[in-house]
C-alpha cells in the first residue's frame, strides 16, 4: 500500500502539469486530433505541446518537429501514432527526460504475431530510461478535477466519487453521461489496455489513496499480478469499498486435468473466491456495479440487513418486500414506540406492518418529513427503503383544487416540490442510517431529479435497491472480515 | 518422515501421483485426519490388518498409475469377516492389470456428508484451496468455493459459508454439525502444503466425511506431482 498519491506512478499520469502530445494534427478526422480536442475543450490548465513532423501549428497551437525541440521537459507523454514508430517516440521521450506516457495505439500483443514484439520493444525502451506508462492499447485517464481528459470522446458531467479502473475503455468513456444522468460521476478513470507496464492493480492503488474516490469500480477481463490483487485489495479495503465486474468466467476456462478440483476450477468460480478474499463486491452487470457504487458512495455505512419499507401504495410495497427477501434481506416488524409515534399519521385505511403503507395521507407533507424521521428512529431497523411517487401534475391538480390562480401554480408547485426535498434531504444527510428511494418514475420528473442532483440514490425499482442495500451491507461484512483478520495476525504475531 | 521422503522417490520412480497411501502419509505429515488403514500385499496380511483395524473394513487398490478407482471396479467395501476379506482381496487384485502397490485395508468411516478438499495451481494466483460438496454428486452440484492460499481460520471458516448447500454443515438429521475447527485446520493445511512443496501440483481429497459426530475424515485422496520441477 502506498504511502500517499503522489508515490503512485500513476499520479504524474492523472495529473500532469504539462503534456507532449503525438499523434494530433490539423486532420479533423485523426484520433490524435480528437484526442487534442478532448483535452483542450476540458480546459486542461497545463501546457500542451503537439510534435508534429510537417505543420507549424496543430489545432492553433505551436507545433515542434521533435520532443527533443521542446522548452520544457513535460510531466507526460501521449502517443496516438501508427504503431511501428510508437517505440521510436518513446525512446525520444525517455532523451528528453520524460518519465510518464499514455500509449493509446493499439496493434501491440491484443493483435498477436508481431504486434507482440513490438510490445516487447516498447517495454524495453521504457525500462532503458525507467519510464513508466498506462497501455497501449488504451484510451487513458479522466480526470474531471484536473481538467484533464485523454479519452478521443468529449467529457460529459462532473466529478463524482466513482474511481475506476477498466480493462475496456468503453466502460470509461461510455459511462460519462450514464453517471452523469444519476448525479454520479468519476473521481478519476484509468483504461489500462495491455497492462505492459502500469496494469490495474497500479490503478486500485492510486484510487486507493485518492482523497476524492468515496468507491472503488473495477472492470475486471484477467488478472495478472493476482497475489499483488489480493493483497492491495485487501489494503484498502477497510478504508473504502471496491466493487468490481469480472466477465470471461466461462466453462470453457476449465482448466482440462486429472483431478476433480481441477476440473472444477473454472475462473468464475476462482474469481469469486478471489473476489470474497480480496473483501471485493461482485457486481453481476456494468450498471448493477454502478448501482452499487451510487449506494456506498451516498450513505452511511449499512449496520445490519433489517429494512423498513415506506409506501403509500399496496403493490410497490409487496414488490419492495418481495425484492428484498431474495436480496437476504429482513424486514422487521415495528417496535411498540415506532407504532405509536406513527398513530397520528395512520389512516383508518392502512396497514402498519412492514411494508408501511400509508395509503391516501391527509397531509402528504408527513410522508416526507415526520413518518420517515419515525421509521429511520426505528431501533429494529438498519435502512429505510421509501417509495417515491410524486407526479409534477398532481401537485399542479392540487393548487387548482385549492384555487390557486392559474398564473402562480406553477411557482406554488415548485414551492411545494422545495419543500418536499428539502424535508428529504434533511432527513437523508443527518441521520446515521441510510436513506434510500425506489421509484417507477421517469428519474427527470422534478422532485425525484432534484434529490438525485442533491445526492440521494433513487433506484428505478426494488430490484435494484435492494440488490444494492444488500451490497453495502456485505461490504460491512467484508471490511470486519478483513480488519478481524488483521487483528488476528496482530495478535498472532506480538504473542 | 518428511515430506521429501514421500515426493522424491515417487518422483524418482516415474510416478505422476502419489498413490492413495502415499497421499494420506503426505496429509497426515501435515496433520490432515485420514483414515486408519494398511497397505497389505497377500490375502493373510489384508486379513491381519483388517483384524488390527476392526471390521468393518474396505479394500482398494492402491497404486500411484490409478486415478479414479471406484469408477474401475477396483473397491470393495463393507466387509464384516475373513472370509468377506479374503474373496475381495482375490477379485480386486484381479480386476486391475496395472503395476500394483498393494491393496489397501481402511476402517470404514460413517457418515453421508461428503466433502472435497482440493488444491490447484493457477498461473496467476498460485496455490488455491477448493471446499466442495463432494462425494459422487462434486460435478454434478458444482458447489465450491476458492482461496489463494495461505489462508487463516477466518477465511478458511468463511469458505464454508459461500457454499450453497453450507446448511449440510450445520446439525442435520441427528448429526452433528462439523468441527469446524478440524476443517479449518485441513483447509490451511492444503494450503501450507501448496506453499512449501513446488513438487506438488494438485490435490484432491474426496470424500472428506464428516462422520455424525461431526469429525471429518479424508477417506480418498490423490495427490498429483510435477514432473517438470526436480
Amino acid at each position: 500500500m502506498i504511502e500517499s498519491i503522489e508515490a503512485s506512478p500513476l499520479y504524474p499520469i492523472a495529473n500532469p502539469k504539462s503534456i507532449v502530445l503525438f499523434g494530433a494534427s490539423n486532420n479533423v478526422t485523426s484520433m490524435g486530433t480528437s484526442l487534442l480536442d478532448s483535452v483542450l475543450d476540458l480546459g486542461f490548465k497545463g501546457e500542451i505541446y503537439p510534435v508534429h513532423p510537417k505543420e507549424d501549428r496543430v489545432q492553433n497551437l505551436k507545433a515542434y518537429r521533435s520532443v527533443l525541440d521542446l522548452p520544457n521537459v513535460p510531466e507526460l507523454a501521449l502517443i496516438v501514432l501508427p504503431t511501428r514508430i510508437v517505440s521510436e517516440a518513446m525512446d525520444a521521450c525517455g532523451r528528453k527526460g520524460i518519465k510518464h506516457a499514455i500509449v493509446i495505439s493499439g496493434g501491440f500483443k491484443e493483435v498477436g504475431g508481431e504486434g507482440v514484439h513490438l510490445e516487447k520493444e516498447l517495454v524495453t525502451v521504457a525500462n532503458k530510461y525507467g519510464m513508466h506508462f498506462l497501455g497501449p492499447n488504451c484510451i487513458g485517464v479522466a480526470n474531471p478535477r484536473h481538467k484533464l481528459n485523454t479519452t478521443f470522446l468529449p467529457f460529459q458531467g462532473n466529478p463524482g466519487f466513482i474511481g475506476m479502473a477498466s480493462q475496456s475503455g468503453s466502460f470509461v468513456t461510455q459511462m460519462f453521461s450514464y453517471l452523469s444522468d444519476y448525479g454520479l460521476g468519476f473521481s478519476t478513470a484509468f483504461s489500462v489496455g495491455n497492462e505492459a507496464n502500469i496494469d490495474i492493480v497500479d490503478g486500485m492503488e492510486y484510487l486507493g489513496a485518492c482523497p476524492d474516490t468515496r468507491v472503488i469500480a473495477l472492470y475486471i477481463e484477467g488478472i495478472r499480478r493476482g497475489r499483488a490483487f489480493v493483497e492491495t485489495a485487501r489494503s484498502i479495503v477497510p478504508k473504502k469499498p471496491i466493487v468490481a465486474l469480472y466477465v470471461g468466467g466461462s466453462k470453457a476456462g476449465s482448466r482440462a486435468g486429472l483431478s476433480h478440483t481441477g476440473a472444477l476450477a473454472g475462473p468464475d468460480r476462482l474469481y469469486e473466491g478471489i473476489f470474497r478474499q480480496s473483501g471485493i463486491i461482485r457486481a453481476q452487470s456494468v450498471m448493477e456495479m454502478f448501482d452499487i457504487c451510487w449506494m456506498l458512495g451516498s450513505v452511511p455505512r449499512t449496520r445490519g440487513r433489517r429494512v423498513v419499507i415506506q409506501t403509500h401504495s399496496g403493490g410497490p410495497g409487496a414488490e419492495a418486500a418481495d425484492a428484498c427477501g431474495r436480496a437476504g434481506l429482513d424486514l422487521p416488524s415495528l417496535s411498540p414506540e415506532t407504532l405509536q409515534r406513527l398513530s397520528p399519521f395512520i389512516p383508518r385505511t392502512a396497514s402498519i406492518s412492514n411494508p408501511v403503507d400509508f395509503t391516501y395521507g391527509k397531509n402528504l407533507m408527513d410522508y416526507f418529513s415526520k413518518i420517515p424521521k419515525v421509521l429511520l428512529d426505528e431501533k429494529n431497523a438498519d435502512i429505510l427503503l421509501f417509495y417515491f411517487f410524486a407526479p409534477y401534475q398532481r401537485f399542479q391538480r392540487m393548487m387548482r383544487q385549492m384555487g390557486v390562480p392559474p398564473n402562480q401554480m406553477a411557482a406554488q408547485a415548485a414551492k411545494l416540490v422545495d419543500a418536499y426535498s428539502e424535508s428529504i434531504i434533511g432527513l437523508f444527510k443527518n441521520h446515521d442510517k441510510p436513506f434510500v428511494g425506489y421509484t417507477f418514475q421517469n428519474l427527470m420528473d422534478p422532485l425525484v431529479k432534484i434529490l438525485i442532483e442533491r445526492g440521494v440514490p433513487i433506484f428505478s425499482g426494488p430490484q435494484r435497491a435492494a440488490r444494492a442495500i444488500g451490497a453495502s451491507f456485505q461490504y460491512t461484512r467484508l471490511r470486519d472480515k478483513i480488519l478481524a483478520t488483521v487483528s488476528q495476525e496482530a495478535g498472532l504475531g506480538s504473542s | 518422515m518428511r515430506a521429501d521422503d514421500l515426493i522424491r522417490p515417487a518422483l524418482h520412480r516415474g510416478q505422476l501421483a502419489l498413490s492413495e497411501y502415499e497421499s494420506k502419509k503426505l496429509l497426515s505429515l501435515y496433520g490432515i485426519p485420514v483414515t486408519k488403514e494398511k497397505l497389505s500385499r497377500s490375502p493373510d496380511e489384508a486379513v491381519s490388518a483388517a483384524a488390527d483395524l476392526g471390521f468393518v473394513v474396505g479394500l482398494k487398490v492402491s497404486s500411484p498409475k490409478l486415478i479414479h478407482k471406484s469408477e474401475l471396479g477396483c473397491i470393495e467395501l463393507n466387509l464384516r469377516s475373513e472370509g468377506d476379506v479374503r474373496k475381495a482381496y482375490d477379485r480386486i487384485i484381479n480386476s486391475v492389470e496395472l503395476e500394483i502397490e498393494g491393496v489397501l485395508v481402511q476402517e470404514m468411516v460413517p457418515g453421508q456428508r461428503e466433502l472435497v478438499v482440493g488444491l490447484i495451481r493457477d498461473p496467476q494466483f498460485g496455490p488455491c484451496v477448493m471446499l466442495g460438496i463432494g462425494g459422487m454428486m462434486t460435478e454434478v452440484f458444482e458447489d465450491t468455493a476458492f482461496r489463494m492460499a495461505p489462508i487463516g481460520k477466518i477465511e478458511a471458516k468463511d469458505m464454508s459459508e459461500e457454499l450453497r448447500f453450507k446448511a449440510m454443515l450445520g446439525a442435520f438429521r441427528g448429526q452433528k454439525p462439523v468441527d469446524m475447527d478440524m476443517l479449518c485446520h485441513t483447509l490451511i493445511a492444503v494450503g501450507q502444503i501448496g506453499l512449501e512443496l513446488e513438487m506438488v501440483s494438485e490435490i484432491d481429497i474426496n470424500p472428506m466425511i464428516i462422520t455424525p459426530e461431526g469429525r471429518v475424515v479424508a477417506v480418498d485422496a490423490l495427490v498429483l506431482l510435477r514432473k517438470d520441477i526436480k
